[in-house]
């Protein structure tokens, strides 16, 4: 008698649109039952081109298109490529505008640590906790938006400086708030590591020893939760941190929990850090002046994202357009993880684990070049946009 | 290991290939090393993991343009503050790479994003499908190359004709 | 004589279609749900919706296009939403609602009652099981394995107070109750009734089977328009009759209108705070809660009330 082999698996795609993405990724899940055999990831939903784009506009142009990476850690981005072309200029920015831009980077940093811990706490069920640290960050998103205008995408940089100068009111109202967050922060801490619900979805989960974390190549909170020493403010700091020392913070459970646990502390850290620079603010000036071309060479930038380390290769053929820009966002190097952890765990566990990364796939997808602004040359008209749909969709059909 | 530990153990390991590397070192936390076949690539890297020296941090490519006939496909390795820079030269036409995969999982994204966009073929990729590209983009079109225009690749993206 | 036979056919007609069955118990549920909305809201620091929201949305998916997906079967796509809502109507003719005394009663009718009520998570897995969407149909494996974790102690739970009154007829311990607060001699009992009903409704944290984070909307991601419209009102009246149940049984009777509204709503403030204070439980960890926890609380109590009711003869 032939035996008849049925197949219990079948696959789960999550995304490209999916109530637990808040940004279009797709990844293909193959269940057994409840259980997890198999997570392929398909990137490239968010592609706007921007490292072509680089290529063709000038080195001020080119701070707001990388700016734009990514509406969370925009400041980060920009301060990566303003570090790297200083470099290769050779140009010495004031100590006053390295304190800002630090300052700045903290304040992102909590903003987005923030926002990850009410998006975290919506993967798990807990709304509660989503709602209170989202109105907390709004907290944050004020004093930047006194700071700069804007409550994301501050555009704080320039080549040479910075643009916005804090006075002591503002610092007062920042005392404040990162007083008030404080507070706030400790509660957070509390619930995450005594709720006994919220404990069992993540004690234990997706959990990633050091040397898988090691070989995988994670960077940001996602290692050090695994207690893997990589943060480049502590390692090869930059900008203010050389006097604005940053304490590393480690965890060696690696589980969800530890996730947790490092990226709230790193918000106590943040906070230490920004009192320490509003009391010891350097004076002088706000920037320096710039050259409008930029000498030949390579440089590497290194920075310290919210979600890990930022990776910029810039090279310069010496006019006034970059020969390439590289851009190696934390959130790719954590991805793979994502795909390797997800094996194993229920269903249930791979929202945990996709958003334990912090990942950002606007962050993630930057490269081709589809998308144009409007006005330029030649932008993407409606009609042109529908033209374009139309022909998709025909050709999906044959 | 910190920066320039990490700096003298990686000339120590590259001392073993001395005849076919070209090493500089173009800021004090860098080193840049040019290899002359790409053969050397695996067993140099093995070398570094075998003395744990750091993790890879980024593949980049580079386009030397039509004119040069060469691209440069660039590995950075960074401990501490020291980033190691392993450098190929290969030429544009039949560009290829041999797989880091086999030795560091973690670069297996680089490298497939290193095939779509700049039509190097990594050999030995165990997944070699798209990661950023759509599935019905045009074979042969790698928009990083120098040789593709901006504007003209927007008008056809538009136009449907990728 | 004939007009005397048509004059009692209008007042039950009136009875199940108006009040205190049909439309006014549609009506209760969508103000149920939006209490609930609202608290849960405000514990939450949100606004929350206004007080015609729930009816709004439902007036609106009614007016709306029900898409039947391809490749199902189309009379059970339609019919089971029908079917789950007529349930809980049905039960409803059993159940004292709003300090009347039910239109129905006999022997045995509490039994029958927690069936009609289950018609609905059991529609709601069939309806998902009936569509090729791949969230449906692991919605619907979790719902039907909520159905089988919640429902034993949740009847179990009900049957305390039917042995302390020593009768199966809902108005008969409703009887029996009014006079005592069976919370005070069954408090173990008490709890798992009202996490039942929470698991019953799929509320959180017991709503893995429809945790949007993971399958959308599970059981019910292809539904829309009239079906979505009548899943939901059917799960406002379940709402209603399970928290008169628990009401009625435990908390002292139920037979003055102005004490059932009070004490329904308390059971839903309870109810709120329980949803406010949780993370989800996945659907293993809340079947081993029911297993565990659940029907072990139930048989201790049980065990307590043989030993006390040994005591007292």
């Amino acid at each position: 008698m032939e035996k008849v082999q049925t197949s219990r698996s079948f696959t789960v795609p999550i995304g490209p649109q999916h109530p637990a993405l808040k940004e279009p990724e797709h990844f293909l899940i193959t269940v057994d039952g409840e259980i997890v055999t198999k997570a392929v990831v398909r990137l490239g939903y968010a592609h706007r081109g921007v490292e072509k784009a680089t290529e063709s506009r000038n080195w001020v142009q080119n701070i707001y298109i990388l700016e734009r990476i990514c509406g969370i850690c925009s400041h980060i981005h920009a301060t990566a490529y303003c570090l790297g072309v200083e470099k290769l200029a050779g140009v010495e920015v004031p100590p006053r505008a390295q304190a800002i831009r630090v300052l700045v980077a903290e304040m992102e940093r909590i903003h987005s640590h923030l926002l990850w811990l009410g998006v975290a706490a919506h993967e798990a069920g807990f709304d509660t906790l989503f709602m209170y640290s989202w109105r907390d960050r709004e907290t944050i998103m004020d004093l930047l938006e006194s700071l700069s205008g804007n409550r994301v995408n501050y555009s704080v940089n320039l080549l040479g400086g910075v643009k916005f100068d804090v006075d002591d009111e503002l610092a007062r109202l920042i005392y404040d708030g990162i007083d008030f967050l404080e507070k706030r922060t400790q509660h957070y801490l509390d619930v995450v590591t005594s709720d006994a619900m919220f404990l069992q979805r993540t004690r234990g989960i997706g959990t990633m020893t050091r040397s898988q974390a090691d070989v995988l190549g994670t960077v940001g909170p996602t290692a050090r939760a695994s207690n893997v020493y990589r943060d480049i403010r502590v390692e090869a700091p930059y900008g203010a941190y050389g006097d604005f020392p940053v304490k590393i913070v480690l965890d060696e459970r690696g589980d969800l929990e530890a996730r947790f646990v490092v990226r709230i502390k790193e918000l106590f850290e943040s906070y230490r850090v920004i009192r320490e620079i509003l009391d010891n603010l350097p004076a002088g000036e706000l920037s320096t002046r710039m050259p409008r071309r930029i000498q030949e060479g390579e440089t590497v930038s290194r920075v310290e994202a919210p979600r890990g380390e930022l990776f910029y290769f810039i090279k310069s053929n010496g006019t006034d357009t970059p020969e390439r820009i590289k851009v190696r966002t934390p959130t790719i190097c954590n991805m793979m993880s994502v795909v390797k952890l997800a094996v194993g765990h229920q269903l249930a566990d791979v929202p945990m684990i996709v958003v334990g990364i912090d990942p950002c796939f606007s962050c993630n997808d930057r490269m081709t070049v589809v998308d144009r602004g409007q006005g330029q040359r030649q932008g993407w008209t409606w009609e042109a946009l529908r033209r374009y749909g139309i022909r998709h969709y025909q050709r999906l059909a044959r | 290991m910190n920066t320039d530990e990490a700096l003298t153990i990686a000339r120590q390991v590259v001392e073993g290939w001395a005849w076919k590397t070209e090493t500089s070192q173009p800021e004090p936390y860098r080193l840049d090393v040019r290899l002359a076949s790409k053969e050397d690539l695996i067993p140099i890297i093995v070398a570094f993991r075998v003395k744990r020296m750091g993790y890879l941090a980024a593949i980049t490519g580079l386009d030397l343009g039509p004119e040069d006939g060469h691209l440069e496909v660039l590995y950075h390795f960074c401990t501490a503050a020291a980033v190691i820079t392993l450098r190929l030269s290969i030429p544009r036409e039949q560009a290829s790479v041999p797989s880091l995969c086999s030795v560091i999982p973690s670069a297996e994204a680089f490298e497939r994003e290193l095939s779509e966009m700049f039509g190097v073929e990594v050999e030995g990729l165990p997944n070699p499908m798209r990661l950023y590209l759509p599935d019905d983009w045009s074979e042969g079109v790698y928009p990083l190359r120098k040789d593709v225009d901006e504007m003209a690749l927007t008008s056809q993206v538009v136009m449907g004709e990728i | 004589m004939a007009s005397d036979i048509i004059k009692d056919l209008l007042v039950s007609l009136a009875a199940i279609l108006f009040f205190p069955g049909g439309l006014f118990l549609l009506l209760c549920g969508l103000l149920y749900e939006w209490i609930d909305r609202k608290l849960l809201a405000q514990l939450q620091n949100r606004i929350g919706p206004r007080w015609f929201q729930p009816l709004a949305d439902v007036i609106k998916l009614l007016a709306k296009e029900e898409v039947v997906p391809e490749e199902v079967d189309a009379r059970l796509f339609i019919g089971l939403p029908i079917v789950a809502l007529a349930g809980g109507l049905t039960a409803a003719l059993y159940v004292p609602f709003a300090g009347l005394a039910p239109s129905h009663s006999f022997n045995g009718d509490l039994i029958v009652t927690i069936y009609l009520l289950s018609l609905l998570s059991l529609c709601l897995g069939l309806a998902g099981s009936n569509t090729l969407d791949r969230f449906s149909l692991v919605g619907a494996t979790r719902t039907l394995t909520q159905l089988f974790s919640y429902e034993a102690p949740f009847l179990l739970a009900l049957l305390g107070p039917a042995f302390a009154a020593g009768s199966w007829q809902i108005q008969e311990i409703a009887t029996y109750t009014e006079t005592r607060w069976l919370l005070l001699s069954q408090p173990l009992g008490f709890l798992v009734a009202v996490i039942g009903l929470m698991g019953k409704l799929e509320l959180p944290p017991l709503d893995a089977p429809e945790a949007e984070t993971e399958i959308v909307a599970g059981a019910l991601t292809e539904y829309s328009g009239r079906g979505l419209a009548i899943f939901r009102l059917s799960k406002g009246v379940t709402l209603i009759l399970g928290l008169t149940l628990i009401a009625a049984f435990y908390l002292g009777g139920v037979s003055n209108p102005a004490f059932f509204f009070l004490k329904t709503i308390a059971l839903l403030l309870i109810i709120v705070g329980l949803k406010a204070l949780f993370a989800r439980l996945r659907i293993d960890q809340s079947v081993g809660l029911w297993w565990r926890y659940g029907t072990l609380l139930v048989l201790i109590q049980w065990l307590g009330m043989f030993l006390w009711g040994g005591v007292m003869t």
